[in-house]
């Protein structure tokens, strides 16, 4: 079994539910995520349209995490789930970064590495991720790769030609697919970052370690 | 590339809070350059030995004493950097022998065990002809135990910047680098004229060599990778840390390499000797700037 994610960008239209749902099932703590929306705004008014793109852990076939992490505190389980021992975790931050999407964080509370799991403790209960569960418009789709006869699967092959991975130069082989995609979308470097043109300013943070 | 395509899409992010930047500062900066003078200043006692054995004779021990605490300031600040210290002992249970963190953790726990011994074999058993067989063992383990880190930054995928070979290369000279220059401030008067002389043309010939490779990122870095463009873009023109890599660049390098010029013409000790103030001082700037920079990119 392996275990994998799709999103079909031409149907999420950013309410969010996932990110919401996340949060709730995993008690993720203020400031950190494990899943997060991010909104891109293309064009110049009044030709303008908002892309949305929801990003999570990738759950790579080469994870680097797994790769550098010095405890084994990430590592795989049998249905191809990049995994997080907490217990075992010390902090290092090497996952953080060697991570090329940005999906691991230093958890506040804990002080140990962080990340989606594809809801892992959902799924040992045949449970699907609470991500997919919430998405309205079953944006999330979410499977066995291995099995053609799965969703996913069924999925990737009606969108040959039209699924894409973030970062595929990385050579990590995500296990999380788009459709729909585009460079505005999954590749950072084309679009920019201005102060001030957030819709939320006065974000406030809590520590979460580093030392500047 | 990519960017370019900007002013056509003009694609702005309007909502991704991404996640905190610098993760690795200057607790890691501090790592580096200390380890960087504990190693150095053992290669810099081997080079003696096999140089002019006879002069070693009153710096075995200090310079082993020495580079003793600077390894020792870099394990504190590596575990000072862990978010939970006290499970550092799940490195040593827990091993997992694909991280260099894992590898050099042990390489550098071994490093500083052998120096330990040295120190005790020159101060409880006055045994030379040991503690030079240590050292040769010493010297070797220290050669992996400086290029280590340049594995863990070769394993962050995420950084770009960050190569295998150019950052190896990069370790050694600044070990040599610090080496050189902590030798020169320690052996002080104990060293000759010839020695000094030779420590200073590794100090001077190790910042030519790392300003060489610096000034090779900084011209021709960009044109192989969208990604590292993206980073250098900090160090120049008005990027953020421009200032500081330049100021790290001339305190570190090129200053040193006019005053060990100057200190060969004029038979100068106390030129040198500023040489390798500088030097020290210098490379925890340069250190500082290439592990900040790529982690101000957003991955997201």
């Amino acid at each position: 079994m392996q275990l994998g994610f799709l999103v079909d960008l031409h149907l999420c239209m950013g309410c969010k539910g996932c990110e919401i749902a996340c949060k709730v099932e995993n008690e993720v703590p203020l400031s950190t995520w494990r899943l997060r929306v991010k909104y891109v705004d293309v064009g110049t008014f009044p030709e303008t349209k908002r892309t949305f793109t929801p990003l999570r852990c990738n759950h790579c076939e080469n994870a680097p995490c797994e790769r550098i992490c010095p405890v084994s505190a990430l590592h795989y389980i049998e249905n191809g789930i990049v995994d997080i021992d907490k217990e075992r975790c010390i902090g290092c931050a090497g996952c953080v970064m060697a991570c090329p999407y940005g999906a691991i964080y230093i958890d506040p509370e804990t002080q140990t590495a962080d990340k989606c799991t594809y809801c892992a403790h959902r799924i040992a209960s045949s449970m699907m991720p609470a991500c997919v569960v919430a998405c309205p418009v079953e944006a999330n789709i979410f499977g066995d790769l291995e099995d053609p006869a799965s969703n996913i699967s069924k999925y990737i092959q009606e969108h040959e030609g039209n699924v894409q991975v973030r970062k595929p130069e990385k050579g990590t082989n995500p296990h999380h697919y788009y459709v729909g995609g585009g460079n505005v979308t999954l590749n950072p470097l084309a679009s920019v970052r201005e102060e001030g043109y957030n819709l939320f300013n006065k974000l406030t943070h809590l520590p979460l370690g580093g030392h500047h | 590339m990519v960017h370019e395509t900007l002013a056509a899409t003009h694609a702005v992010v309007t909502l991704d809070v991404a996640l905190p930047d610098v993760f690795w500062g200057w607790y890691v900066t501090m790592n580096m350059w200390a380890k960087s003078i504990g190693t150095g200043l053992i290669f810099m006692l081997f080079l003696l030995l096999r140089k002019n054995s006879s002069e070693t004779k009153g710096l075995r021990t200090s310079v082993t004493i020495v580079s003793f605490i600077m390894m020792n300031v870099f394990l504190l600040f590596t575990l000072a950097d862990l978010h939970q210290p006290f499970r550092m002992w799940h490195i040593f249970f827990y091993p997992h022998w694909t991280s260099a963190i894992t590898v050099g953790a042990w390489m550098a726990t071994l490093f500083v065990g052998l120096e330990f011994l040295m120190i005790v074999v020159m101060l409880v058993k006055k045994d030379e002809e040991l503690f030079d067989k240590l050292l040769f063992w010493t010297t070797i383990l220290g050669i992996p135990v400086t290029l280590y880190t340049a594995g863990i930054m070769a394993e962050s995928t995420a950084r770009e910047l960050w190569t295998m070979p150019t950052e190896s290369v990069q370790m050694i000279l600044a070990a040599t680098l610090s080496g050189s220059a902590a030798m020169i401030l320690l052996g002080g008067s104990k060293l000759s004229d010839e020695s000094k002389r030779f420590f200073g043309s590794i100090l001077g010939l190790s910042a030519l060599m790392a300003f060489i490779i610096y000034m090779s990122e900084y011209i021709f870095g960009a044109m192989k990778a969208e990604e590292a463009a993206a980073v250098l873009e900090y160090i120049k023109g008005d990027g953020e840390y421009a200032t500081m890599f330049w100021i790290g660049q001339w305190v570190a390098y090129i200053l040193p390499m006019i005053l060990v010029a100057l200190s060969r013409v004029s038979n100068s000790s106390s030129i040198l000797s500023l040489a390798s103030i500088l030097a020290i001082a210098g490379l925890w700037v340069v250190k500082h700037v290439w592990l900040v920079i790529p982690q101000l990119l957003s991955l997201s």
